[in-house]
């Protein structure tokens, strides 16, 4: 739905957008382009697609396959590439990867599908096929709650199409077309049970727009004063226009949900109360909100930021100009903080990661990228701790380190060399070495790991307090949105069976916890 | 010592030329008339023709009528590599009354049409070019008498597993003595272990016991356990193998009672219960043990140290516990060696996602065996370990460790598909109420009966699900574990409550096989099994002389397969000891005596200590029997004072000039060892890995042999590029000859840096008989020299060569 108050994206252009019309010059090397059977054929010999036995684990862990199963499957789709067939580029399931790299991570033929499908995308934009992105967008707009940020943070094509303008249309374009004014869906029926959840994320969000389209009444606290959670806090400018997190945001509250920003619920009191205030059931959906605390010597000097501080104040205001700037950590927070570091205005940047290449936990595309723009990363290389004059950061104390046994991740443990200290100058420290979820306002009946994220029944997300449920990164600690989306989603799944007294069996949650049921906005 | 035959020095020469088809094999990119056109013409060449196929009969016939009707007096056979057909050529020139050493080989399939399958043009000139180097070099060829060595009538089987056993059961029957040596306490291996065997569904250790208990007894059978071999010498027919026999602290007086069992106070994992029970630190290893003797583990005694427990020695009847044994060498000598080492299963813990050892119920196959096995930790009962209760729901996941680049191996483990079917049907049998889903990617069900099986399984209900779990995760409160993944048939994502789940892991080469594969000097295929000496037609055999391949060992495999293996071993094995002699090639040294200075160089890289030198005298002599060929001390040699039979000097410089005689600053000239670099590129050309044809290669029986002023005269002749390939260090076929070469090569790099010339142009590779890829990248790498080589670099070196090469020629020429 259009909202009459909703914030306009870009410019909006009158005519429809159908196939979306990229001009000449956006197109790459279109000349000598080479031909999909010549691309295959380099996919075939480097990315080894030929490996793939399909043993169905990249689909088994894709969170996209699991809320959308009609339309994306990677498997079926990257069998489907060596057929060469051209409609595979016209097809939507080709623009719905949404790049959090588990299947990569996963398979056991090590074959790259996000970048796979990546090089297909580009050809299918060259040879002028753009309908399929255009009906991904219808999808995702239809399915996925939070469509405008998912499409910019999960499914934009910026890799492939470089100008904006034509991306923000085709985006605005699908979500308008897709209200639900349009569409002709089925009323739903009024519940009298109420759902309060905690936070305004991702997952909450999720969880709130789909269990307020089940008919519940739902109320959401946020702590901050506006709502969106990571979306709006911690996610770059650059990459994810703050009033397009309002547009979202606009759209579930459409569906009646209520937002109660600037309420946090900081007690286990306040928790408690709720169920006594007549909620039948909580959804904690706090996130991982907090830096995760580091002791170095020097970290209280002027000039160290912890990434989040950073990036929300990079997001707020106007931070202070850098010069040199080294970030510790190797997650895509910390790509982010250095990108973000860099549209700042800082001349030279550097990502200090502990471990090689191999175990970054940063996307390999986000990597390719950081570098392209000029950042460098420095691999192998610790702090150990930070020097200043005056109070101010002047340079970093560093150690090289090797790699050992593998330690309880499966990761090989990072061992620092003796005698292998040097200094790195800088002006600034950002510290992006995770973050962890605060759960100390949840009662004692809630049952926690020893790295505080909350412990739930993995299919129902039931806590093992009853009536209360959790999900998202408080539950499984930092992922990417489109994982908070499915969490959200899963929840509500659950918690409408709960209330409605329905027992969860697997079979049940096979067929339906990832979304068949939540056709059409 | 000097050679026996000595050809007419005054003879006229008689070459004739065969140029093969090989079918379409060759010809189908050379053009073989026009081959054989151009060796018309070479000089000495008196007869040249081209056939279908020259090694069938009528190929042959044609060869032996040439020789008597034309005077031949060399043969050369342009077809496939010489590793292949050289003995039935030889054969046939011995028929026809010609020295074998007279006739010479050029590969034109496996080294050129099969590896330049588009380019019919670059093919058929390399051809020549290769034919070229075989006429030069057989000019100078020398007829030579080959040594006979006895073949000692005793076998040395290396693993007591099933293959082992049969092995030597086998020979032993034949009359043969045998020596079994095994590491363990007890001889069985894997089988030993498992509950039921597919596709019979026989109790496993039932149907080994016999067998075992026949070893035991056989009086042509000297069991060794708790045994290692430490090093073996010699040669085909006459090794000689130091084996260490490990103290077992129990004397032959031992009644297997089990008093000191019951006494004893360690108790520490059962290994043969995969840890799922405990033992004693004095135990027998399982009821059937072969010998049927118990066994100290010195590692958990307490009573072998300064304090002493000897709670044992105190119950024990017979006094049969010597708390003083000590390890002891045996020394063996014997003719053959049957490798039966087995295998490992992977280890699962890497597979972090599949939570083996994080969540309890996950167990593996091989557990599951022991779970199963009435004679097991819980007497037969399925139990899950978390509880101790039997299952619900049981899972099996195929393909754990196997068929993945990313952890495990890339291979098929060839018996968990039928493994995983027997097992679902053991438990559908005592248990049928347990609902049974095995994950699989694909069911290989292809040997006899196990289709039928396979049948049974789906008949009884066991589920078969098409798609591993990608997700494996574990209910706190129930252990139970839920299991997501996608139905790749049914296109849907599936979630599975099992109670316990059975990771059917994968077999992998054994983690000690590096040594066995160094002790014996085998190769090894990229799975890291060992690699036979020919996959179809010597499937048993391996590139080491007298030495023979049974069970796992040479890859994965099921019992079946292994009892034959081990017998076709054992019947290898027996061809040799029957014929009670063998004869060795004539390609040992001779000693100039006119030139040799008594300096001793040779004798210091003789990896088999076979050179004695006489300072007084200046005068080394080669000890024929315990030299095996490889050429090391003839590179080494400065005053050219060492002829290598059949691979001299002069032989290798007619071929390095003929591959350069033309073109040759587009050339590489590769020097390649016959047992590994030599059989990678043979590889390369039966894979058809296609590479520049720029490479002309030359064949030397080991790295070691190649000598500096080899590489110089190519680089003196013009070639862009030299390549130096032999076997990975420490795989050498001739103990640590390789050693030398990398040596010898470093040295020249060095000089080239001297004399300011690219030393890029020189490389250095090792790649295994299984490296063809490696082979085939090295070259493509080596064209990037190739080209890169400026005219004026190349010419450099020449002139930089040049005073090198005006000395070597005169050196040949008196020679």
């Amino acid at each position: 739905m259009a909202h009459k108050d909703s914030p306009k994206i870009g410019e909006t252009k009158t005519e429809m957008l159908h196939p979306m019309h990229v001009p000449k010059d956006e197109l790459q090397g279109n000349e000598q382009r080479p031909s999909l059977d010549k691309i295959l054929e380099d996919l075939l010999d480097f990315e080894k697609l030929k490996y793939c036995n399909g043993c169905g684990i990249c689909t088994g862990i894709c969170p996209i396959a699991k809320i959308l199963p009609e339309y994306y499957n990677p498997r079926i789709l990257l069998h489907s590439l060596p057929l060469g067939d051209e409609k595979i580029l016209k097809s939507p399931q080709l623009w719905l990867c949404a790049w959090c790299y588990r299947c990569y991570r996963r398979c056991p033929q090590k074959l790259n599908l996000p970048e796979i499908f990546q090089v297909v995308r580009r050809y299918a934009v060259e040879s002028g096929y753009s309908e399929g992105f255009i009906k991904a967008l219808e999808i995702i707009s239809k399915n996925i709650p939070l469509p405008i940020s998912c499409s910019y943070v999960c499914f934009h094509p910026e890799r492939v199409i470089k100008n904006q303008q034509i991306v923000a249309d085709a985006i605005q374009q699908a979500i308008l077309t897709s209200s639900p004014e349009k569409s002709k869906e089925q009323p739903f029926a009024k519940s009298t049970k109420n759902v309060a959840i905690i936070g305004s994320g991702p997952a909450g969000m999720s969880a709130a727009h789909d269990l307020a389209k089940k008919g519940y009444s739902v109320t959401v606290f946020e702590a901050l004063p506006s709502a969106g959670g990571m979306l709006r806090r911690c996610i770059p400018k650059y990459r994810l226009p703050k009033k397009l997190v309002d547009f979202d945001i606009m759209r579930i509250k459409d569906l009646g949900v209520e937002i109660k920003t600037s309420t946090p619920i900081d007690g286990t009191q306040k928790v408690k109360k709720l169920l006594e205030e007549g909620y039948d059931a909580i959804f904690v959906a706090t996130g991982a909100q907090e830096d995760q605390n580091f002791t170095i010597q020097g970290a209280e000097l002027n000039g160290v930021f912890h990434a989040l501080d950073f990036l929300e104040k990079a997001n707020t205001k106007n931070v202070e100009l850098l010069n040199t700037v080294s970030i510790i950590g190797g997650g895509n927070v910390a790509i982010d903080s250095a990108r973000t570091a860099l549209k700042l205005g800082a001349k030279d940047v550097t990502i200090l990661y502990r471990r090689s290449k191999e175990e970054i936990p940063a996307s390999p595309w986000e990597i390719k990228e950081a570098k392209d723009k000029g950042i460098k990363i420095d691999f192998l290389v610790s702090p150990k701790k930070i020097l200043g004059e005056n109070g101010k950061v002047t340079k970093i104390e560093c150690v090289k380190m090797e790699l050992g046994e593998q330690d309880a991740t499966g990761r090989r443990r990072p061992i620092p060399i003796q005698g292998s200290e040097f200094m790195m100058p800088t002006d600034s420290v950002i510290m992006a070495i995770g973050q962890s979820p605060n759960t100390v306002f949840l009662p004692k009946t809630v049952e926690l790991t020893t790295q505080k994220t909350i412990v739930t029944d993995p299919f129902t997300l039931e806590t093992s307090s009853p009536n209360i449920f959790a999900g998202g990164d408080a539950v499984l600690g930092t992922g990417t949105l489109i994982e908070a989306i499915l969490a959200g989603k899963q929840a509500a799944f659950s918690i409408d069976h709960h209330l409605r007294g329905i027992p969860l069996d697997p079979v049940d949650i096979a067929e339906n916890a990832f979304g068949r049921e939540n056709n059409g906005t | 010592m000097e050679p026996k035959i000595q050809s007419k020095p005054d003879e006229e020469l008689r070459i004739g030329v065969y140029v093969c088809h090989c079918g379409k094999n060759i010809a189908g990119s050379v053009d073989c008339a026009d081959v054989a056109e151009y060796a018309s013409k070479l000089p000495n060449v008196v007869l040249s023709k081209h056939n279908l196929y020259t090694c069938s009969d009528p190929g042959q016939e044609t060869i032996k009528k040439d020789i008597k009707e034309h005077n031949l007096n060399r043969v050369v056979v342009a077809s496939c590599t010489p590793r292949l057909h050289e003995p039935t050529f030889r054969r046939t020139c011995e028929e026809a009354g010609l020295n074998k050493y007279l006739f010479e080989m050029a590969n034109i399939r496996e080294h050129c049409s099969w590896v330049h399958l588009y380019e019919p043009e670059q093919a058929t000139a390399k051809a020549k070019d290769l034919v070229h180097m075989a006429v030069a070099r057989s000019a100078l060829l020398e007829p030579q008498e080959e040594t006979v060595v006895p073949v000692t009538r005793q076998t040395l089987v290396i693993g007591g597993g099933v293959a082992g056993i049969q092995a030597a059961l086998d020979l032993a029957d034949t009359g043969y003595k045998v020596y079994l040596v095994e590491k363990q306490p007890s001889i069985g291996g894997k089988m030993a272990q498992i509950d039921k065997t597919f596709p019979t569904m026989d109790c496993s250790i039932c149907i080994l016991a016999p067998k075992m208990s026949d070893v035991g007894k056989h009086p042509n059978i000297e069991l060794l356990t708790n045994c290692e071999v430490t090093e073996v010498g010699g040669y085909i027919g006459n090794f000689q193998v130091k084996v260490q026999k490990n103290p077992r602290y129990i004397t032959k007086d031992c009644t297997a009672c089990g008093d000191c069992t019951k006494v004893c106070p360690v108790e520490v994992p059962n290994e043969f219960e995969v840890g799922l029970s405990g033992r004693k630190a004095i135990y027998m290893p399982f009821a059937q043990s072969v010998p049927a003797r118990y066994i100290i583990d010195a590692k958990s005694c307490i009573g072998l140290g300064e304090n002493t427990c000897a709670k044992c020695k105190e119950v024990c009847g017979p006094d049969a516990i010597n708390f003083s044994d000590k390890a002891e060498e045996i020394e063996l000598k014997v003719g053959t060696i049957i490798v039966a080492t087995g295998l490992d299963v992977f280890d699962p813990v890497s597979l972090m996602e599949y939570g083996y050892l994080r969540f309890s119920n996950i167990i593996t196959s091989l557990e599951f065996e022991r779970l199963i096995n009435a004679g097991g930790p819980t007497g037969g009962r399925l139990v899950r370990p978390s509880d101790m209760n039997v299952p619900k729901t049981v899972v099996f996941i195929q393909c754990v460790g196997s068929r993945s680049e990313k952890k495990g191996n890339p291979y098929c483990s060839n018996v968990c598909c039928m493994n995983t079917i027997k097992d679902a049907l053991l438990i559908k049998e005592h248990w049928p109420d347990v609902k049974i889903y095995v994950f699989y990617i694909d069911i290989r069900a292809f040997g006899k009966g196990f289709e039928d099986l396979y049948r049974r399984a789906k008949e009884k209900g066991v589920i078969f699900i098409r798609g591993l779990p990608a997700e494996i995760i574990e209910d706190n409160k129930t252990k139970n574990l839920w299991l997501v993944g996608e139905n790749t048939l049914e296109k849907k994502i599936y979630t599975v409550n099992a109670a316990m789940v059975i990771l059917s892991v994968g077999l992998r080469p054994r983690d000690d096989s590096e040594k066995v594969q160094q002790l014996l000097r085998l190769s090894k295929t990229t799975d890291g099994f060992f690699m036979e000496a020919h996959p179809k037609l010597r499937p048993v055999d391996t590139p080491t002389g007298g030495v023979f391949l049974a069970g796992c060992a040479e890859g994965p495999k099921d019992i079946k397969d292994s009892v034959t293996q081990a017998s076709a071993a054992a019947a290898r094995a027996g061809i040799l000891m029957a014929k009670g002699s063998v004869t060795v090639e004539a390609l040992t040294p001779t000693m100039l005596s006119d030139k040799c200075m008594g300096c001793g160089l040779c004798a210091r890289v003789c990896p088999y200590n076979a050179i004695i030198v006489d300072k007084e005298k200046k005068l080394a002599t080669v000890i024929e029997a315990a030299c095996a060929g490889c050429g090391t001390c003839g590179a080494e040699c400065s005053f050219n004072a060492i002829q290598m039979r059949h691979f001299t000097d002069d032989q290798i410089f007619a071929q390095i000039d003929a591959a350069t005689a033309k073109d040759a600053d587009k050339k590489i000239i590769a020097f390649c060892c016959n047992w590994c670099s030599y059989a990678g590129a043979d590889f390369a050309g039966v894979s058809r890995m296609q590479y520049p044809s720029s490479v002309r290669i030359i064949r030397t029986m080991c790295s070691g042999r190649i000598s500096p002023k080899f590489v110089e005269r190519a680089f003196a002749r013009g070639a862009a590029a030299v390549l130096v390939a032999g076997c990975h260090l420490n795989d050498c076929h001739y103990i640590d000859a390789n050693y030398q070469t990398k040596r010898r090569v470093e040295k020249l790099w060095k000089k080239m840096e001297r004399l300011g010339l690219d030393k890029n142009r020189l490389q250095l590779a090792w790649i295994s008989a299984a490296e063809g890829e490696k082979f085939a990248s090295k070259i493509r790498e080596m064209q990037r020299i190739v080209e890169g080589a400026t005219k004026l670099e190349i010419e450099k070196t020449v002139q930089s060569l040049a005073q090198k090469k005006v000395n070597v020629v005169t050196e040949v020429a008196k020679a």
